[in-house]
This record gives structure tokens, C-alpha cells and sequence, in this order.
């Protein structure tokens, strides 16, 4: 199959995460406007960071013109979900140069992620195990574009049209934009939320997280969510 | 430090964490114990950013404004729950916490 079959093949693959993508990144643009980001600002962060839970994680610290390190280090934190992903798809690009390799990573995401991943899997098992080799690589990464690059497409054009929506909110829509971040994010946790071990990380923090905050503004809160994290984990661990 | 380099250097940085893995750890696979500490770290920051997001203006707990937001809240997370869809509740609660703030 050709480049640009399987990158077509990939686009098809990824119509369900366009769907997807579009309210959340109008969400994004108008919660961002809301916070006084600018359109370049948005269009900035939505291009160049594109991850959505980074981009709304930051949102607040940034607009309120937090401490440059509290935001580098919780869009850091954010994004290291993005190391297993990448890793876990590297072997299916066997074969590709360095270069195509690098350009291509910018657009791994979560949705561009599983997608691939899957269908490289089922490919990998129909072979029954063959082991992928030179021209492969190629053809996986051009589903693997097809796949990414349109939802990137999809994400970043969503978030100008958010912020275009934000201007045209009248005023007494406040308290529901001030809800989209929190309620879109919640609603993501539960969707996803499959283990008890989960549940007690995300109550123990929504407990701990006011009063640090209010105990430290600037690093209360991600204190807080680190030792929860970090205890629930460990008393696992030791159980 | 401006806004605009603090973008460009998250942006940097997410770039290194996709992009250093294909190059470095091909084939290779992460401590299921680290994998399921970066996991709870996310959960655990997300639902923070939830709390102080909702709650909090600077540094002031919003009293008034606190329990139809918590309501609306609660109602998302079941409608995102029934719905698998985040989106539907964060919808849902939106017109929750804004019909409970005409109300009041």
C-alpha cells in the first residue's frame, strides 16, 4: 500500500477523534479567552504544547501570571504520559529516518496513540508475528499521520474558533464558562475512572487541594496532589 | 520570564518527552510500578486543578458561589459517568450551575 493509502486509511481511522475534538478544543478557546490568553497565546499553546489536559492544567497559573517554574513543572508533570506512549509506538517505526521520526513525535497524543497503536497490533497479530522491517516503518507512520496530524489539525482550528465564541458570550454566562475546565476535566476522570485505587487518589486530592491552596497558593495545591498521588501508590505498593 | 517564552518552553519540553523516547527507548517497557505512579500523579493533579479551578478565585475560597457548584459538579461526574461521555457532562453541568445562579 502506498504512502498516501495508508495515510488516507489513517484519516478515516480518525474521524471519531475529530468528533471528539472539536468541543473540547472550542472548550479549551473559550475557557482560555475567558482567563485573558490572547488568540496568538491560544493558537501558541494549542500548536506548539498541544496536549489538552497540559493546556487547561496551565491555563490558571499562567493567566494569573504564576511562577514560570510552577508552570513548566506542572505542564512537565502533565505531559510525561506522553514517554510510554511514544515508546510504546517507537518499534512500529522500524526502519524510519531520524528526522521524519522527530517531526512526526509533535503529534503524539493520547487519541493518537491508542488509534495506531491498535491497529498496528492487529496487523502485527493477522502476520502472524512477523517482525516489521525497512518499508514498514513508513507505511505505519503514514497511518500514524494520518491519524495524528488531521486530529492536531482538528484541535488547533477548534481552539481559534473557541476563542471567536468567548467574544460573542455575554457576561451573565460566566458562572457555566468558569464550569467548562473543571466539569470537562471531571468528566474525563470518571469516564476513565476503572479502579478503587483511582478513586481514592482523585478524592484524597479534591479534599487536600482547597486547603493547600489556601495554605500556598502558588504550590499548595500540586504538593498536595503529589503526596496523594505518592501515598496511595506506596501503600499499594506495600499492601 | 514573559508568558510567550513560558509557552515555548512547555511546548519544548512536551516535544522532548514524545520525541526522546523514539529515539532512546525503542522496544523497551516501563516498571509497571513507575507506569501506575505517572498514572495516579496525572489523576491526582487533574482532580486539584478541579478543586482550586472551581472553588478558589486567587487566593479567596468563593463561599456564595461554592455549593451550586458542587452541585453542578456532582451532576456531571453522573451524567459523564451514565454518558461515557465527558463532554455531555460538562455540558450538562454547565446548564446545571447556570440555571441554579439565574435561581438564586
Amino acid at each position: 500500500m502506498s504512502f498516501f493509502a495508508r495515510f488516507r486509511q489513517g484519516m478515516r481511522a480518525a474521524v471519531p477523534i475529530w468528533i471528539a475534538f472539536v468541543p473540547s478544543s472550542i472548550a479549551w478557546g473559550i475557557a482560555a479567552e475567558r482567563r485573558g490568553l490572547s488568540i496568538d497565546e491560544i493558537l501558541l499553546l494549542s500548536a506548539w504544547v498541544y496536549s489538552g489536559p497540559a493546556q487547561f492544567a496551565v491555563l490558571g497559573p499562567l493567566a494569573e501570571n504564576k511562577s514560570a517554574l510552577q508552570v513548566l513543572v506542572a505542564g512537565f508533570l502533565m505531559n510525561l504520559r506522553f514517554v510510554p506512549m511514544s515508546t510504546a509506538l517507537a518499534p512500529f517505526f522500524r526502519g524510519v529516518k531520524r528526522l521524519p521520526l522527530l517531526a512526526s513525535s509533535h503529534v503524539v497524543s493520547a487519541s493518537s496513540f491508542i488509534v495506531p497503536y491498535v491497529q498496528f497490533q492487529k496487523e502485527l497479530d493477522a502476520r502472524a508475528g512477523k517482525v516489521e522491517t525497512g518499508r514498514d516503518g513508513y507505511g505505519n507512520l503514514a497511518f500514524f499521520l494520518g491519524v495524528g496530524s488531521t486530529s492536531f489539525i482538528v484541535w488547533v482550528a477548534g481552539s481559534g474558533a473557541g476563542f471567536g465564541l468567548a467574544l460573542g458570550f455575554p457576561a451573565a454566562f460566566d458562572e457555566a464558562l468558569k464550569f467548562i475546565l473543571p466539569g470537562y476535566f471531571a468528566g474525563l476522570l470518571v469516564v476513565e475512572m476503572k479502579s478503587r485505587g483511582m478513586a481514592l487518589v482523585c478524592l484524597g486530592s479534591l479534599l487536600t487541594a482547597l486547603p493547600g491552596a489556601l495554605m500556598n497558593p502558588d504550590w499548595g495545591w500540586l504538593i498536595a496532589a503529589l503526596a496523594i498521588a505518592t501515598l496511595v501508590w506506596g501503600t499499594e505498593q506495600w499492601a | 520570564m514573559t508568558r510567550l517564552s513560558i509557552i515555548l518552553l512547555m511546548g519544548l519540553m512536551a516535544f522532548a518527552l514524545r520525541a526522546l523516547p523514539q529515539l532512546f527507548f525503542a522496544g523497551r517497557k516501563f516498571p509497571a510500578a513507575w507506569d501506575r505512579w505517572l498514572r495516579y500523579v496525572s489523576y491526582s493533579m487533574i482532580c486539584s486543578i478541579i478543586a482550586v479551578t472551581l472553588f478558589l478565585s486567587g487566593a479567596r475560597f468563593e463561599s456564595a458561589a461554592a455549593p451550586r457548584r458542587a452541585l453542578a459538579l456532582a451532576v456531571a461526574v453522573i451524567v459523564a459517568r451514565r454518558s461515557q461521555s465527558a463532554v455531555t457532562g460538562m455540558i450538562v453541568g454547565a446548564f446545571v450551575v447556570l440555571a441554579l445562579t439565574w435561581l438564586s
